[in-house]
């Protein structure tokens, strides 16, 4: 089912959705080319479940425009449907079906041939490496099988477009790291994918290009390098010092720290460079005889640094490129 | 492939699904066919005057339980979503589910039916208007109980809430007494139920004595019943999934 190529998988422009007045998406615009796996990063509450249940037809829209494939979501949801494959946040096949007579229900439900659909479900088990568990019903399946199989199911009708919600939460690093490998697999077979996740690392890892949404805009949008070195400048040290000082006496003598704050007796310092931060945090002890009792990196959460991008987004300075 | 073909795919899962335990099958039937019992032991010479209405008693409580069942057990597990996320219009998911209901509630019917038939001796002096009255009630119960899962989340708010409509609506449709017998304030409520006019389909079908003398006349108001169901439970549907 191939539609017109020049136009992009997935258009958004100027989405909007309130929850009883409160705004979960405020103007959400930007665009998913052909083929591309685009990772759209923001921590919890940011709007990015809000974002794939209006794309997927789940949720109406309060305003905006969005096509997939060029199909008007509002205008034509069953056929825009069609085109995508959606994996929810929650693992969500019938528990009483096995995993086989699940993948066979959803091919009749996206009306595959019934030779088609044998054949599919086979070849898609054995894909995700399930076979051997064809026979058993979802629910008795490990948590990291769960997730495996509702990816699989996803792809029954071989959608032009899928959408990943947080595909890794709750898998240990091996699952995940599997997982990451099929998602890579469907991708380099022609799926435009697009994926959320609050794990910085998976996006770098997996993407060409991040999308960071907070608090219901997106503030921030490059490939994963352009990104990390946004994040890097968001270095944080904490030390503890034995003796009388203070955060701007610490600002003034090290070049390297940017801002400094008193958290009970430790400072916590806003740095450039973590290595030179240290050493000219030692030096300025030594030369003030005074003892660090000690000196470890706090470098930010990823929320934290998701605060501090949407604070230099609200002072003009960031924003979508 | 047609929507009509994924509405009978949808109805085939489910009924693979939850009918084939063989508790809810039993349970349907226990009531009505004590109740009918009683009736019979305390009076074997008119026990026909109630068995329609104790049929469409049995036919009111399955179809309304068992689409209250299919739609707010997927809505508690999430599995409901995978409907609204496949390509089907909703006309399409509530048709499914209501077939796969429909076709519970007129299983246990006729069990009880062919029961009291074998046991008891019942006859069908005509079985279309009988089939008809069943195959009528049967989707506009369902409907209802469609209807109220989707206004609630919980299978128990479900039952609470259908539980409202059910007691009433069976005190007065005539399904106990005969409408000719109904008090004079009762019977004009009588008419506004949609279950008056099954028991009557079932009662022409069954002894052939009815208010009505012919078919016609509670078939098509039963189908107008259908229709406004139909657009009740598309309403609510709709309503539940834009939410
Ligand atoms: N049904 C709802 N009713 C009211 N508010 C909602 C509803 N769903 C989401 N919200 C709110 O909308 C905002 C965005 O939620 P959303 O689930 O889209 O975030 P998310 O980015 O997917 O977060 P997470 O990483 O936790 O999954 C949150 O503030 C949330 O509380
Ligand atoms: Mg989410």
């Amino acid at each position: 089912m191939k539609t017109e190529h020049n136009l992009a998988a997935i258009s958004v422009r100027g989405l909007r959705k309130n929850y009883k007045g409160v705004p979960a998406l405020d103007g959400v615009t930007f665009d998913v080319k052909r083929g591309e796996l685009l990772a759209y990063l923001g921590p919890n509450g940011a709007g990015k479940t809000t974002t794939i249940n209006i794309l997927s037809g789940l949720l109406p829209r309060d305003s905006g425009d969005l096509a997939v494939c060029g199909v008007d979501v509002a205008k034509a949801p069953v056929r825009v449907k069609q085109l995508i494959g959606v994996v929810p946040e929650e693992s969500n096949l019938y528990p009483e079906l096995t995993s086989r007579g699940n993948l066979l229900y959803v091919g009749e439900l996206y009306g595959l041939p019934r030779a088609k659909r044998a054949l599919i479900a086979d070849q898609i088990l054995d894909q995700f490496c399930l076979s051997d568990k064809s026979n058993m019903p979802f629910r008795t399946l490990s948590r990291g099988m769960k997730r495996r199989l509702t990816i699989a199911a996803a792809l029954v009708h071989s959608p032009e477009v899928l959408f990943l919600d947080e595909p890794t939460a709750g898998l240990d690093v091996q699952s995940a790291r599997q997982l990451r490998a099929h998602v890579r697999n469907i991708n380099q077979r022609g799926t435009t994918v697009l994926l959320t996740t609050h794990n910085l690392l998976e996006a770098s890892e997996l993407c060409t290009r991040i999308l960071i949404l907070i608090k219901g805009r997106i503030v921030a949008e490059g490939s994963a390098s352009e990104i990390a070195e946004r994040l890097d400048k968001a270095k944080r040290l904490a030390v503890k010092l034995s003796g009388d000082v203070d955060e701007a006496q610490l600002r003034e003598h090290c070049p390297s720290v940017m801002g400094a704050r008193l958290e009970g007796d430790t400072f916590i310092l806003d740095v450039i460079d973590t290595h030179s931060a240290i050493a000219e945090v030692v030096s300025f002890s030594e030369k003030r005889s005074l003892q660090i009792v000690h000196i470890r990196s706090a470098t930010p959460s990823l929320e934290d640094t998701f605060v501090k991008i949407l604070e230099e987004h609200d002072a003009g300075d960031g924003g979508p490129r | 492939m047609s929507q009509l073909h994924r509405a009978l795919f949808i109805s085939r899962k489910d009924i693979r699904s939850y009918y084939g335990k063989p508790p809810l099958i039993t349970w349907a039937l226990l009531f009505p066919a004590v109740l009918m019992l009683a009736i019979y032991v305390r009076n074997p010479e008119n026990y026909l005057n109630s068995a329609p209405g104790i049929i469409a008693m049995t036919l009111l409580f399955g179809n309304t339980s068992m689409a209250a069942i299919v739609l707010t057990f997927e809505k508690r597990t999430g599995t409901l979503q995978r409907l609204l996320l496949a390509p089907v219009s909703s006309g399409t998911i509530i048709l499914g589910k209501s077939l796969s209901a429909m076709l519970y509630g007129i299983a246990t019917s006729l069990v009880l039916t062919l029961g009291l038939m074998l046991l008891l001796g019942m006859r069908l002096a005509s079985p279309a208007p009988f089939i008809l009255g069943l195959l009528l009630g049967g989707g506009i119960f369902s409907l209802l109980g469609l209807t109220a899962a989707a206004l609630v989340r919980e299978v128990f708010e479900a039952m609470t809430l259908m539980n409202f409509i059910r007691f009433p609506i069976l005190f007065i449709s005539g399904v106990f007494v005969p409408i000719e017998s109904l008090p004079a304030w009762l019977k004009p409520i009588a008419f506004i139920s949609p279950m008056t006019y099954v028991v009557e389909l079932l009662r022409l079908g069954a002894s052939g004595n009815s208010y009505f003398a012919s078919p016609l006349i509670p078939a098509l108001i039963s189908l107008a019943f259908l229709a406004a169901a139909w657009k009740l439970t598309v309403f609510a549907f709709r309503r539940q999934a834009g939410q």
